[in-house]
């Protein structure tokens, strides 16, 4: 059996968060993921936003974690090399009843101890973004606010992890979990294996993973929203991003520009079954409608996609974060709850768990070689023309164009599936190359992807899944002997 | 990096970028095509069904025989042809960069002609809502699959669209022993032509379903279901008529949209109502010396127009680049339409001599005829006859017209 001192369960933004921070000590490590990739869950489907904080309530986890975090995130972007872009928000009022919504935001900010926010009305908000309706009068400005791609980051924290020695199971559904030897021993697939500490940062299925430890302490509700992707040319361009005034639930229909350049809307927020990734009408129709209150020169017809996602709610803990050691089993760890702004608040949630596990008697000794920093990969449609032809002539798979909207090339998938951990799915691949996520959505592509993964990981193409188990892509060959 | 010098780049190898180059060669110029896949052909290499050069060759072809006989006489000239190489960039003054395996080089262009043909439209342009699974796809994707790759992308299908593409698929899969549950369109009318709903639906017992759209996705990992429903005449669907039918594929066949990315590059126009470059009757951009042909133009239902287009816009690059410029001895006329007639291809005509419009109308029309005005001058009333969304039409227009058309005409259609 293998043995670890600590054992991750969930491969989301959170689980990847704490293990890249965990790497840090001399500990051996283990993140178990049910997906045959990373960040897979709630994780690809938000908005990827780093909220600045002055949205939860003041006092609670989620209002230290989310300033923490927002504010961690320009250096961590550096050390991890992933986009981080600083775009700056505005909340955005039309009449006086708003405007006195967004003084009480205001006030919150600040008691949260957001710096540098600002109420501005008239001219001051079209200096700062004159695509934002000519209807707006006042908006709460905050220059914290920025802009990430959540599954990018939760890729850069696992390969930190893994460089720094965490070991990643993937396609590792956690099916039981028993208490012995002091320790656990947890059930997947591939056999058991054998941990002293445990921490459940299994998203939405925390409360079931927390029953299979024998622990039926909460209960996890998914809160569902749809999310719109558009054109990198829809009638706006580079958006700050705008919100309205929020409901009671969530933030409202913001509107964003992604750090790849595509405008997102999102988004509606009703309760669902777990695992709900369906897009509903309803949901795009009240995006559509409160974009365009923003946004009015968003052309809805540039929409390339939509999706959706589950936000994991514990009941009964006032929509608060659910980071805690189990009551009733020893040495089993919470990070749940990590509803919105969980991406925003990740880093600063890992060092909270670290901090949480050294007082509950986890070891943490200092490694003497630990490796901060990782190296993105090549993103080839950033290079100058002299750049890429140096990297053709180094590599030659760099010159073999795969996906043309996002101008992804061979190189560069090749190296995401062996890059540890790699990617292993079509889905994988476009989260983490984009081949596939452009306008034509993999038309053109899907087939040479399905292709080279097939070639590269020495399967056949029916083995190739979309993402999860029972996704393939195709079955078999029509005809043998072809 | 390596520079290069041509008279004429043409970007794209389909049966457009291959017309265009032939007839820019034929003229004198130096002349090179970029294509990105590894074998000149485009769309046509994997739509083996014959249907091909009925006007061009007087013959029916299947799409691979039609490009061979380009690819053949391409093979005969100094035409230099750059395969698995991809376009990267185009500059406002004509330089294209391409990557291909041996680095990026640039190839200095007197006059370019971009023919990069059309992608489909996807699920979340038409944003069919329901689950997030895997046996979801465009017809094109299907079809490589199938005729390329020899691989089965599923085994019970519903085809949402009757256009062509989808038309000959639901054929394709029937004569590889797959199940095509049913197609299905939103319109009122079937967008195909005739031939193929005779041949490719009634001869295989397919069912044709119309005023009826896809509603819903379903299935958690690969597609079990899917829910249709009927719409009203707004098109919306009508709560209440929705059927759930079992498939494990939905087949996308609802509409192509010219591939514009490069042209934006350059500063080419686009006209919104084609996502294709404004162009006038030499085919020319408002960008000197770009010219535009084939689907990435407008989408055309007819290989064979393609190539007469895009020999047209071939000679004018050709021209082009040996000249300088493109003779303007009179002032431009602005080409107007109206509904229910779509688009005109072009929008401006600089010639008095002929000058063929190609449109389409954008709703079924019976008995009805074109009008050309100029003000409120009538210039031309044509014949009634009927009229179809899903076939192109054109309309030449003689001296005698152009001489009286003073800077704008407006093309509309009105019925007999
Ligand atoms: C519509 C929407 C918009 C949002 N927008 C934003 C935003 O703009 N900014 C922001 O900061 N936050 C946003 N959020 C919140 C953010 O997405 C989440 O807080 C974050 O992704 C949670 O990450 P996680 O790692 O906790 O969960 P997940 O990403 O769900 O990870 C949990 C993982 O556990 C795995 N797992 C489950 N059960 C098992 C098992 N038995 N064995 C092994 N593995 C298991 C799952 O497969 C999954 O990969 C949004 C959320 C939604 C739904
Ligand atoms: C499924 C289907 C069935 C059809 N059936 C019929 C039929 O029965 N009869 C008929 O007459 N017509 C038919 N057609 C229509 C006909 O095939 C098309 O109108 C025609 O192929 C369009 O030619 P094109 O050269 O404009 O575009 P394409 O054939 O699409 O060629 C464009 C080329 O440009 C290349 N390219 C694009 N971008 C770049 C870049 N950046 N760098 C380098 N290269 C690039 C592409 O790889 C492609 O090879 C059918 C079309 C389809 C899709």
């Amino acid at each position: 059996m293998q043995q670890y001192d600590l054992i991750i369960i969930g491969g989301g933004i959170t689980g990847c968060a704490v293990a890249r921070e965990l790497s840090r000590y001399r500990l051996r490590v283990a993140v178990l993921e049910a997906m045959p990739e990373i960040g897979a869950g709630t994780t690809k489907a938000n908005g990827g936003l780093v909220h600045s904080g002055y949205d939860p309530k003041p006092g609670t986890l989620k209002a230290l974690l989310n300033l923490k975090g927002c504010l961690m995130y320009p250096m961590l972007s550096r050390d991890l090399g992933f986009r981080f872009h600083k775009t700056g928000s505005m909340v955005i009022g039309f009449n006086e009843d708003d405007l006195a919504y967004l003084e009480k935001l205001y006030r919150q900010g600040l008691e949260n101890g957001v710096p540098n926010l600002e109420l501005i009305r008239g001219k001051r908000i079209f200096e700062l973004e004159p695509q934002t309706s000519p209807d707006a009068k006042y908006a709460l400005y905050s220059p914290h606010t920025g802009m990430v791609d959540p599954f990018e980051v939760a890729i850069a924290f696992s390969e930190n992890a893994a460089a720094n020695g965490v070991e990643f199971h993937l396609s590792s559904p956690v099916s039981a979990i028993r208490e012995e030897d002091n320790g656990f021993v947890v059930t997947i697939p591939e056999g058991e294996l054998h941990a002293t500490y445990l921490v459940d940062a299994a998203g939405v299925h925390a409360d079931d993973v927390a029953r299979l430890a024998g622990a039926d302490e909460f209960n996890i509700i998914a809160r569902h929203g749809d999310l719109l992707v558009l054109d990198k040319h829809c009638g706006v361009q580079n958006l700050m991003t705008l919100y309205p005034i929020p409901s009671k639930e969530t933030k409202g229909v913001v509107v964003m520009n992604s750090v790849s350049g595509n405008t997102l809307v999102g988004s509606s927020a009703e309760i669902k079954e777990k695992d709900d990734n369906a897009s509903y009408q309803e949901g795009i129709q009240q995006l559509i409608a409160g974009a365009v209150k923003l946004a009015p020169n968003l052309n809805p017809r540039k929409i390339i996609r939509t999706f959706a996602g589950c936000r994991a709610v514990v009941e009964n803990n006032h929509n608060d974060f659910y980071i805690r050691p189990s009551k009733k089993v020893p040495n089993l760890f919470y990070v749940a709850g990590i509803q919105s702004p969980g991406v925003a608040s990740s880093p600063a949630i890992a060092a909270y768990v670290a901090q949480m596990l050294r007082g509950y008697g986890v070891p943490l000794e200092e490694k003497e070689h630990y490796v901060a920093e990782r190296k993105a990969p090549v993103d080839f449609s950033e290079l100058s023309p002299t750049e890429k032809d140096r990297l053709i002539q180094k590599n030659p798979a760099y010159g073999k164009l795969v996906c043309s909207c996002e101008c992804v090339t061979e190189g560069e998938i090749v190296d995401a599936i062996h890059r540890v951990p790699g990617a292993r799915t079509i889905d994988g691949i476009k989260r983490r190359t984009r081949a596939g996520m452009g306008r034509c959505q993999g038309g053109f592509c899907q087939h040479k992807v399905l292709f080279i993964l097939a070639r590269e990981l020495h399967c056949r193409p029916e083995d190739i899944l979309m993402e999860g188990k029972g996704s393939q892509i195709v079955f078999s060959k029509l005809k043998e002997g072809r | 990096m390596k520079q290069l010098s041509f008279d004429v780049v043409v970007i794209g190898g389909g049966p457009a970028g291959m017309a265009a180059a032939l007839s820019a060669q034929e003229q004198g110029a130096k002349v090179a095509i970029v294509e990105r896949n590894a074998q000149l052909g485009g769309i046509l290499l994997q739509c083996i069904h014959s249907g091909f050069g009925l006007k061009y060759f007087k013959q029916e072809l299947t799409g691979p025989e039609y490009a061979q006989r380009f690819i053949d006489r391409l093979a005969k000239t100094d035409v230099q042809v750059f395969l698995s190489s991809a376009v990267l960039n185009l500059t406002p003054d004509k330089k294209v960069t391409l990557s291909n395996e041996n680095g990026v080089f640039v190839l200095d262009a007197k006059a370019v002609v971009l023919a990069m043909g059309c992608r489909e439209r996807t699920r979340g342009e038409i944003k069919i809502p329901g689950d997030r699974c895997a046996g979801v796809l465009t017809a094109g994707l299907a079809q490589h699959y199938i005729n390329i790759d020899n691989e089965c992308p599923g085994h019970r299908f519903v085809i949402l669209g009757s256009g062509d593409i989808g038309l000959i698929m639901a054929r394709r899969l029937s004569l590889e022993g797959m199940k095509v549950a049913g197609v299905y369109e939103i319109m009122p009318y079937p967008n195909g032509l005739y031939r193929n709903i005779k041949n490719c639906l009634e001869d295989f017992g397919i069912p044709l379903h119309l005023s009826t759209t896809v509603t819903r996705v379903i299935g958690k990992r690969r597609v079990t279901a899917v829910e249709v429903s009927r719409v009203d005449e707004k098109l919306h669907p009508i709560p209440g008529t929705e059927k759930v039918i079992p498939c494990d594929t939905l087949l996308l066949s609802v509409g192509l949209i010219p591939e514009n990315e490069l042209c934006l590059k350059a500063g080419v126009k686009i006209n919104p109502r084609t996502n294709g470059a404004l162009v006038d009757n030499d085919l020319q951009t408002n960008v000197p010396g770009i010219f535009s042909c084939g689907n990435v133009l407008h989408v055309h239902d007819l290989a064979d127009n393609v190539t007469a287009e895009s020999e047209r816009a071939g000679a004018s690059a050709a021209r082009f680049a040996r000249e300088g410029k493109l003779p303007a001895e009179w002032t431009p006329i602005t080409v107007k339409c109206e509904m229910p007639m779509g688009y005109t291809v072009p929008t401006c005509i600089r010639t008095r001599k002929r000058a063929p419009i190609f449109f389409r109308v954008r709703r079924p029309l019976e008995n009805y005829r074109i009008k050309v005005q100029s003000g409120d001058d009538v210039l031309l009333l044509c014949k009634p006859r009927d009229y179809k969304p899903s076939i192109m039409e054109n309309i030449t227009l003689p001296e005698s017209i152009l001489k009286k058309a003073g800077n704008e005409i407006t093309l509309t259609m009105e019925p007999a």
